[in-house]
């Protein structure tokens, strides 16, 4: 048994060291760190909100969430349909759980933990959501706020109990309602100027968001809202994170609700008998 | 004249990369599956650190967005403007991989906690080499 253990480790160190050798030889590691960006990263934040060069850019100034969504967007779109199965898996594993609302506990924790949370339990939404409205302006989006979100949700269970969710109707159809609504979200938003081309007979891509000079159809990034004037938002890039929070922070809060559901529940539900 | 930059920018690399080693070498010597999970986030989060590390560069004082533009106030910014911005930005392609990279994470662990929890609720215990006796049916 010793002799195997100081072989794995001295396999695990083979293995850092081959990936040092290749990081440091491929000058991916450098120390101390260089003097300018490399060019791809200057490229991107010279283009990303250039007005000069609306042929290429993504009429965002936060150069992450135009990447994300703009520039690599069909990307995220996989990274999101591996989120989605990666929740579906973990809740085909517990397929068959019945939520019975007599047997969740609302007992939770002290009184003091409890009046914490419900402060807290307010504010963490708020965040989430901001983060997530603002995620085309300011550093954050869709992901971020999701997750923030999913804390919150998390805390809940923990000091109030599963049962205080369900009660005020954090049921598993509507949570699974609301993360499958986000999807068909995105996916309208990334097909509309795609399909849009094809009835006009113009060029259209997926995942396009503003217009280019051979692919004329875009969203757009300025709407006049009355008093407030012209507000930026930055064309497709809003409503995709609005529909990524809605996606991420469902399906995490389903995942830990059901997480947290009584042994006897878990093991009628994944077929354990 | 000692380079301090270099040395501190080489003790972090060593400390980062010496926690994969470990966290490798614990994944695969620990028998207890929730162990296993901890030390897989603690991977992860080391390659994300050294992910969003390589996009520093000596001039780095501000995130790449862009200072200034809300939802009201939408001036349009000129290629000079910008070039200055990008050389106090951090590199934003490695803020990207993460982004995803943190978010995908977390639901393949939750999908892990799934499993072991469901192993522990069916067999008892979540140390492997119980698990593998209780399976086959060797051990009650």
């Amino acid at each position: 048994m010793k002799n195997k253990e100081i072989l794995l480790g001295v396999l695990a160190g083979l293995i850092v060291l081959a990936l040092v050798y290749l990081l440091v030889s491929l000058a991916i590691i450098i120390v101390p760190p260089q003097e300018d960006n490399r060019w791809l990263a200057s490229w991107f934040l010279e283009t990303a909100y250039n007005s000069e060069r609306k042929e290429l850019w993504s009429a965002s100034p936060e150069v992450v969430t135009s990447i994300l969504w703009d520039y690599r967007g069909l990307d995220t779109v996989y990274e999101t349909s591996v989120f989605f199965f990666a929740i579906i898996g973990g809740l085909m594993l517990v397929r068959s759980v019945k939520i019975d609302p007599s047997k969740l506990g609302i007992r939770g924790m002290s009184v003091i933990s409890k009046t914490v949370t419900k402060i807290v339990l307010v504010s963490i939404p708020v965040v989430a959501a901001s983060v997530a409205l603002h995620g085309h302006l300011t550093p954050g989006g869709g992901f971020q706020g999701g997750s923030i979100f999913a804390v919150a949700s998390l805390l809940a269970i923990v000091a109030l109990g599963v049962g205080f969710l369900y009660r005020r109707g954090w049921s598993k159809v509507r949570l699974l309602g609301f993360r499958t609504m986000g999807l068909i979200i995105i996916s309208i938003v990334i097909m509309a100027v795609f399909i849009a081309g094809l009835t006009i007979g113009a060029t259209g891509y997926i995942v396009q968001n503003q217009w280019k000079p051979w692919a004329p159809i875009g969203y757009g990034y300025l709407i006049n809202l009355g008093l407030l004037g012209d507000v930026l938002y930055s064309g497709s890039l809003i409503f995709l994170n609005i529909a990524e929070f809605l996606a991420v922070s469902a399906g995490l809060s389903l995942a830990f609700i059901i997480m947290a559901l009584p042994r006897e529940e878990l093991i009628k539900g994944g077929d354990l008998e | 004249m000692i380079d301090f930059s270099a040395i501190i920018w080489g003790y972090i690399y060593v400390v980062t990369i010496g926690i994969i080693a470990m966290t490798i070498y614990g994944m695969a010597t620990r028998p207890n599956i929730v162990k296993k999970l901890i030390l897989l986030s603690i991977l992860s989060d080391t390659g994300n650190l050294i992910a969003v590390m390589l996009g520093v560069h000596s001039g780095v004082i501000k995130p790449p967005v862009f200072p200034g533009i809300s939802f009201t106030n939408h001036e349009e910014v000129g290629s000079d403007v910008l070039k200055e911005f990008s050389k106090s930005a951090v590199d934003p392609i490695p803020q990207v991989l993460v982004v995803t990279a943190i978010v995908i994470g977390l639901a393949v662990l939750v999908f892990l906690g799934y499993v072991s929890l469901l192993l522990y609720q069916k067999y008892g215990t979540l140390d492997v080499r119980l698990l593998e006796k209780k399976i086959k049916g060797e051990a009650k």
